[in-house]
């Protein structure tokens, strides 16, 4: 999975050389160093490492969300240092999907409202056979009209997800997409999760801190200091725990 | 707690901006009102008191004394004076008398009041500035900015005759200083030796007082004098000390600026009640902020009280620097507007700021009470939350706030007990019944705002959106706190109304009052020459010269007589006022066709006439009555009947032009075609009379009053707008994560900020419109109820006028949203999205 071993353009999301710091001077911190990275097409990973590490650094910047100070970034071809404001906004509209944390959703609009966003910020008109598709996937066929405080944490993350995936995006990003349910809805969100690249080829990276949700991606990199320093295929929750375990050391 | 709230002051510093400054303005005002009174007065003071400032004793004809019955009593007059200067005790009096007269000097005549001075006579109250007093009965004094006026230096000579005298050359020995009062100051001032001035103006002339300065005890000299106008049967005369006449001529002349004061406080009154609506939705909003921060406090073990009385020590503390900002700023402005009058009128340098302890304190108190109320609102609600509640994660997606029934229904009652009164005033023309339910009905709707007016908002928005999200959040977003929305908007409408309603008001009274005066005058503008004799070819001549004037479709003359008549009903020879006009003219000038008269005819007004008239002896001579509906001021006949008849005045009588106007000039433009007019004839302004010109007048009358009145809205409107951009960025602030999961989801900058003007756009335009509905009706029915008696209404409303208004308010609201917008977009997604 490293990037030597296929060009650039052939993965879905990759980078090379991406370095981040923050502050000036003494409070300097460097939260990228020099990363090298790519992810294949259709391919679920997890990005695991301590607090601090970077992980959430890393994925802002692939996702457009922020500008790495060096390095350079494709998603789908396409270059992203390269990009303004506009471009990036374009980028993250059609090529790039997103599952947050916690506050998915704009509270103003119904569950079908947001899940439609990216597609009306663009100006065009859904497939119909692809919503109704995702909808039924992710079980919120009854749930479209409700507005999001009226949906619970897990059914926020799945209108979240259906958004995410609505728009077939290059990829879709999770930043600990299910740090906020119990485990039940947890697994619940990571199996759909996993669905979507099986059966729709979705390509979706997620950082997490938790080993039994890296147990649902096809692999899991390390991350320690800013750097990637590893890598697990086919993780299970204990190999994924003894990885960690090691890190910390 | 003081610290805490120090701290929370500064922590929250830009949500307060906009508190402090609406406060700050609305105090401002107030201050700035209760200061023009004082200085009113104080500059009156100033100025009235300028007669008697080396005075000690002042009496005058004092009119509120009532004299007894039955027994007349005599007038002041200069023979008075002469008695007085022999009382005990008196070491000086002089009278102050003012006599008209005409100056002429070797270019130019003028209107002067004269007045007797006396060497010996602390120079009649007069202060020399240049050469010496008028010994001789030749000799005058001329005050000194009207000399450099009429060009007139020490030892000059010039004429001076008034009506019943012939003109005298005087010499001029030297100039006083220029009085300040205001009721002569606009005419020369001539200074008379005090006998000839007696020769000039009469014997029997009037003075307005004599001033006296005593030697002895001054309430003795008081007595005195009392006592001597009790036996010249003077029993109109007080005598006052100059402190006391000083004080009583001032509170006669401040009945008018009291006035102003009052309405000036009802616009502060109005600015003030925008502000409070600023003030509790900031609050609001930084309290619904903290909340989970005091609800912390609270399960950490604070009390209640404790909180509240925090949130209210910092209200307390914005309530102070606002208030005394506001205060000084007023004080500031005042005293910068003086400075300019005396720097750009310097007949106005008498002007001076005067300040009273209460003048400046009443603000302070009024802009901390106000904070303090306005905050203590949302305080009470915020801590009626339980702890714990608080400390959930909220979702703030949408605030239900309930409007309580109470307010609801008694928003009901006022709004409909309103506006059946002002319906009723309306109907039947009764002005105070009309005010009082616009005074009922008004706030009445303001307190069912929430009912309409997050509605609307939402509705418009949603229409004006399309199919754009931006549109479509912009219009949710604009009513995710409805009850921020209707203060906020409730704000702006106030000042709107009011503005809407007075142009309306403003424009229907001018159409009124065009129509009747234009049906009171048969002609456009009439040309009197009534100092002239009657001269046929010069008044033909100048009726040429005023029809080449621009504007002036049409001139001719005509002659003012009376005719003879012999009424049986009257013993004695009575007279009838004629206007003599050629037809084929008058025809061109004549408002109603039917005024012109044929030969042999004479029209007359029909309300005057007994039903049936058919003819009418006049002069000798039997005419044939022409009724007409048009109202006159004078019955018309032709030139040629008018020679057939006998007149009263045969060879007097005078004649004059009558004008047609074209009747696209507006009011600015027949000012002006009057001024030329007079200029062109040379007259007086005058006799230069008719329909057109008093509709002029009334016209920029009305034109004065209203951009006074809107100016002073504009404060008002000004707070509420700054009003809607601190409600946008407190909602920025609010939603800062919102946005940011909008652009990380796709959103442009540009996208981003164009929302947020849309929402200020929607909130800042639909309070507009709805601020432009009221006060089209109530401007409709204030001008019904006002005017309806003075005949037909024309109703008028000027749209140009109102579009400005809400372009204004739209455009302000796109203004109020670029600094939220830009605070807005600079954020980057992810500091949003990080952001607690
Ligand atoms: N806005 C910022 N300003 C300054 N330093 C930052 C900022 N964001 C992140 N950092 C620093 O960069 C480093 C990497 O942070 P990052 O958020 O990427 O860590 P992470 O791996 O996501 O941690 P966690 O698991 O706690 O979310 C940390 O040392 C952090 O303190
Ligand atoms: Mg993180």
């Amino acid at each position: 999975m490293t990037s030597e071993t296929l060009p650039l353009t052939d993965y879905a999301v990759s980078a090379r050389g991406l370095t981040k710091s923050y502050g000036h001077d003494s409070t300097r911190v460097q939260a990228l160093r020099s990363v090298d990275v790519a992810f294949a097409r259709s391919r679920f990973t997890a990005i695991m490492g301590p607090s601090g590490s970077g992980k959430s650094t890393l994925m802002h910047c692939l996702a457009g969300l922020d500008t790495a100070d060096a390095g350079q970034i494709m998603i789908g071809g396409k270059d992203l240092m390269s990009m303004n404001d506009d471009e990036l906004t374009m980028m993250r509209r059609e090529q790039i999907g997103f599952v947050f944390q916690s506050f998915n959703l704009v509270p103003t609009i119904n569950a079908k409202d947001n899940i439609l966003l990216p597609l009306s910020l663009a100006g065009k008109r859904h497939d119909r056979d692809w919503f109704n598709t995702v909808i039924e996937a992710l079980g919120l066929r009854d749930r479209l009209n409700h507005k999001p405080h009226e949906l619970s944490g897990g059914q926020q993350q799945r209108v979240a997800v259906a958004r995410a995936l609505l728009t077939r995006p290059e990829v879709v990003f999770g930043d600990e997409p299910t740090g906020n349910l119990d485990s039940r809805t947890g697994a619940e969100v990571l199996s759909l999760m996993r669905t979507s690249t099986r059966e729709m080829g979705q390509t979706i990276i997620m950082v997490t801190h938790d080993p039994a949700a890296a147990s649902y991606a096809d692999t899991v990199l390390l991350m320690k200091d800013g750097q990637l320093v590893g890598s697990i295929e086919e993780p299970t929750v204990a190999s994924v725990t003894e990885a960690l375990a090691s890190l910390a050391e | 707690m003081l610290h805490v709230a120090l701290a929370n002051i500064k922590t929250y510093a830009r949500r307060y901006i906009a508190v402090i400054l609406a406060v700050a303005i609305g105090t401002a005002f107030l201050a700035a009102t209760l200061a023009v009174n004082t200085s009113t007065r104080a500059t009156l003071k100033n100025s009235l008191g300028d007669s008697y400032k080396n005075a000690d004793l002042v009496a005058f004809p004092d009119w509120s004394m009532a004299s007894s019955e039955g027994e007349e009593s005599k007038d002041l007059s200069m023979s008075n004076l002469d008695d007085v200067r022999k009382l005990n005790g008196v070491s000086t009096a002089y009278a102050i008398a003012y006599s008209a007269g005409e100056v002429h000097t070797a270019d130019n005549g003028y209107t002067v009041l004269t007045s007797p001075v006396s060497a010996e006579q602390n120079l009649g109250g007069m202060e020399l500035v240049e050469g010496r007093a008028p010994l001789r009965a030749n000799e005058v004094l001329i005050d000194d900015s009207h000399a450099k006026d009429m060009n007139v230096s020490v030892g000059d000579t010039i004429s001076l005759n008034s009506q019943d005298t012939a003109a005298k050359n005087y010499t001029v020995v030297g100039l006083q200083r220029s009085s300040t009062d205001p009721q002569i100051s606009g005419y020369a001032l001539l200074g008379m030796q005090e006998g000839a001035w007696t020769k000039f103006a009469g014997k029997d002339f009037v003075p307005s007082s004599i001033v006296v300065n005593a030697s002895g005890n001054i309430d003795a000299v008081q007595n005195e004098l009392k006592t001597y106008f009790t036996d010249q049967k003077l029993k109109n005369i007080s005598v006052l000390t100059a402190d006391e006449k000083v004080i009583k001529d001032v509170a006669a002349l401040t009945d008018g600026s009291d006035q102003l004061t009052m309405v000036l406080l009802v616009f502060a009154l109005i600015a003030l009640v925008v502000t409070g609506l600023v003030v509790v939705n900031t609050f609001n909003v930084v309290i619904a902020q903290r909340t989970r921060e005091l609800a912390l406090l609270r399960t950490l073990g604070a009390k209640r009280k404790q909180i509240r009385s925090s949130v209210l020590i910092e209200a307390l503390l914005i309530g102070i620097l606002a208030s005394v900002a506001g205060v000084a700023l007023a004080v500031g402005l005042m005293a910068g507007l003086i400075k300019l009058l005396h720097i750009y009128v310097p007949s106005m340098s008498y002007a001076t700021l005067a300040l009273s302890p209460i003048g400046l304190v009443i603000p302070v108190i009024v802009g901390i009470l106000m904070t303090v109320i306005a905050a203590s609102l949302p305080a009470r609600r915020a801590m009626k939350l339980a702890p714990l509640a608080a400390l959930r994660p909220f979702d703030s997606a949408s605030v239900k706030n309930r409007a309580g029934k109470l307010r609801i229904i008694f928003g009901l009652l006022l709004t409909l007990g309103g506006a059946a009164l002002l319906g009723y005033g309306a109907y039947k023309g009764e002005l105070p019944i009309a005010f009082v339910g616009g005074l009922f009905s008004f706030p009445g709707i303001l307190m069912l705002a929430s009912l309409f007016v997050p509605s609307s908002v939402y509705g418009i928005g949603k229409l004006v959106a399309g199919r754009s999200v931006a549109g479509k959040l912009a219009a949710l977003n604009a009513v995710r706190n409805p009850g921020r929305t209707t203060a906020t908007a409730t704000a702006l409408l106030i000042g709107v109304t009011l503005v809407s309603m007075i142009m309306v008001g403003g424009q229907t009274a001018k159409a009124t009052l065009n129509n009747s005066i234009a049906g009171e005058y048969p002609v456009d503008v009439t040309v009197s020459l009534f100092d002239q004799k009657a001269d046929p070819a010069k008044t033909e001549k100048l009726a040429k010269e005023i029809s080449n004037i621009q504007g002036v479709e049409q001139s001719t003359t005509f002659r003012s007589a009376t005719a003879v008549i012999d009424d049986p009903g009257s013993s004695e020879d009575a007279g009838l006022q004629l206007m003599a006009v050629d037809p084929q003219g008058f025809e061109k000038v004549a408002l109603d066709p039917s005024i012109v008269p044929a030969d042999g005819e004479v029209v007359m007004v029909s309300g005057y006439l007994k039903p049936g008239t058919k003819t009418m002896t006049l002069g000798g001579e039997t005419l044939k009555v022409k009724e007409s509906k048009a109202s006159l001021y004078t019955d018309i006949v032709t030139f040629d009947t008018l020679k057939t008849l006998k007149t009263v005045d045969a060879n007097s009588g005078f004649m004059g032009v009558l004008v047609k106007v074209d009747p696209k000039l507006d009011s600015a433009a027949i000012g002006k075609l009057v001024d030329q007019i007079v200029e062109t004839a040379g007259v007086e302004r005058y006799m230069v009379d008719g329909g057109v010109v008093q509709n002029a007048m009334f016209s920029q009358i009305i034109d004065v009053l209203l951009t006074i009145v809107s100016a002073l809205l504009a404060v008002a409107v000004l707070i509420a707008l700054i009003g809607v951009a601190n409600t946008l960025s407190l909602s920025v602030l609010e939603r800062t994560r919102e946005n940011s999961l909008l652009r990380a989801l796709g959103l442009k900058k540009k996208q981003l900020r164009a929302m947020l003007a849309q929402e200020a756009v929607l909130i800042g335009g639909v309070a507009a419109l709805l601020g432009l509905v009221l006060g089209v009706a109530y401007g409709l029915l204030g001008a019904q109820a006002t005017l309806s008696g003075m005949g037909d209404m024309s109703y008028d409303i000027p749209w140009l006028q109102l579009a400005i208004v809400l372009v204004v308010s739209i455009v302000a609201a796109l203004i109020a949203s670029i600094t939220p917008g830009r605070r807005a977009s600079k954020l980057s997604p992810v500091e949003g999205l990080a952001a607690e």
